[in-house]
């Protein structure tokens, strides 16, 4: 297995001449799971958006195994899948066509989809809706399509956008279950989140964001 | 990989045909709302309707490309393909491809119909033909960059094809001298190469463009 360090030092952000956050540091290593809570506009989006090198920084560090995520030698993006609170997903195509195509950028596993996909679709109970443009899904069901992702990729850093909204119970203890395996298979995960399921994990970590006032 | 992004775009054109058809009709209504406000004056209109044929299609492309991230930029997918350790240069290249052959490509071959419209010679027929052919892709190219430069500005229906049209002037200018030439009589051989060019300088480098200006513009 290999190992991960995650280590983020005194990161701050400003947006459009707004400072977003400021002086952020945490560590998260294989196994832990850290949970970015805090009120709406405090800046976890933009804070996971930072993390996986999409949103600039205006000062600090993000390292990854002691390179920083800009030196094109840390090639963090191999082991990285970020799904988003917008789901990235394609509006005119079916839920199967999209994860087989989505199934194409992730590099990390080998069609793993395309060869068991009725498999992956049960897991979220979307196999009803397989042939259905994702323009035709609800809410919910669209946050299950992108979550399907999770299922077939062999990527060990997982970072999800608030990944609990819209589901319905069930799939909400669906996806803490697979949590879990990826925890417990040496995997981390960070994730933005309202709602405190920290309970069921041993090593998780917590930040707290609160806002800039200005 | 390469058929599943191609299978893609193609179904995200036959799914929606408002993409192919509307490009088509507003092309079409625009090139005969002119001879009303002209008027009966047919050398007039002969002598002019080269010029109007590429302004319509300058228009046709702004409105076409305007918004050609925003559906992308706003499900998440450009973020997504940001954080793919997959190079997204070929997909970028082949969307620029595949949106010039459904909008445009279909407005090209009904051009000879404005051709019996507007009683325009064969030879000059041919010169427009062939320089839509190699000016129009270089039109969506740099309209699709324009859209990716002001994706992350709300209301920016009118900033992006400010943007581009200064990088449309070459290939107009080009385009209507090969044109003119072959209604003078004159070869147009220089023209075309130089549209041929330009043509061949955009395409490629486009994509690297797109993908460095898509991460500018998704920081704001």
């Amino acid at each position: 297995m290999k190992n991960i360090d995650i280590l983020v030092d005194n990161v701050s952000c400003v947006r459009s001449n707004n400072l977003i956050f400021d002086n952020i540091s945490f560590n998260l290593s294989n196994g832990e799971i850290l949970f970015i809570m805090g009120p709406n506009g405090c800046g976890k989006t933009t804070l996971i958006r930072t993390l996986c090198g999409i949103q600039n920084l205006e000062d600090g560090t993000i390292k990854i195994n002691n390179l920083n995520i800009d030196n094109p030698e840390c090639n963090f993006l191999e082991n990285l899948l970020y799904i988003g609170h917008n789901n990235g997903l394609f509006e005119n195509l079916t839920i199967y066509e999209n994860l087989e195509y989505l199934n194409k950028f992730d590099l990390s596993n080998k069609d793993e989809f395309i060869n068991n996909s009725s498999q992956f679709l049960k897991f979220f109970k979307i196999n009803k809706y397989k042939n259905y443009l994702v323009s035709e899904l609800s809410q919910g069901n669209k946050k299950k399509v992108a979550l399907s992702r999770l299922l077939f990729t062999n990527k060990k850093i997982w970072i999800l956008d608030e990944p609990l909204s819209f589901l319905d119970e069930d799939s909400k203890n669906n996806l803490i279950k697979l949590f879990l395996d990826h925890i417990n298979t040496g995997g981390l995960i960070i994730t933005s989140t309202h709602v405190d399921f920290s309970n069921y994990f041993e090593k998780s970590k917590y930040l707290m964001m609160q806002g800039i006032d200005t | 990989m390469n058929s599943i992004i191609f299978k893609k775009e193609i179904y995200t054109y036959f799914r929606s045909m408002n993409y192919i058809f509307l490009p088509l009709i507003f092309f079409f209504l625009v090139i005969s709302i002119f001879p009303l406000v002209i008027g009966p004056n047919k050398s007039l209109i002969t002598k002019i309707i080269p010029g109007i044929i590429w302004i319509t299609m300058i228009f046709t492309t702004l409105i076409n490309s305007v918004n050609f991230f925003k559906d992308d930029y706003n499900n998440g997918v450009i973020e997504m393909y940001l954080t793919s350790e997959k190079s997204i240069e070929y997909i970028l290249f082949l969307k620029i491809i595949i949106c010039w052959f459904f909008t445009i490509f279909p407005i090209i071959i009904f051009i000879p119909i404005v051709s019996i419209m507007f009683n325009i010679s064969l030879h000059i027929l041919t010169a427009i033909f062939l320089t839509l052919l190699l000016g129009s892709p270089i039109l969506v190219a740099i309209g699709i960059f324009g859209s990716a430069l002001t994706i992350g500005i709300s209301r920016n229906n009118i900033l992006g094809p400010i943007i581009t049209v200064p990088f449309y002037i070459p290939v107009l200018i080009f385009s209507a001298s090969a044109i003119e030439s072959v209604s003078n009589g004159l070869p147009n051989d220089l023209q075309i190469y130089v549209l041929l060019s330009i043509l061949l300088l955009v395409l490629p480098t486009m994509p690297y463009l797109l993908k460095y200006t898509l991460r500018i513009s998704i920081n704001n």
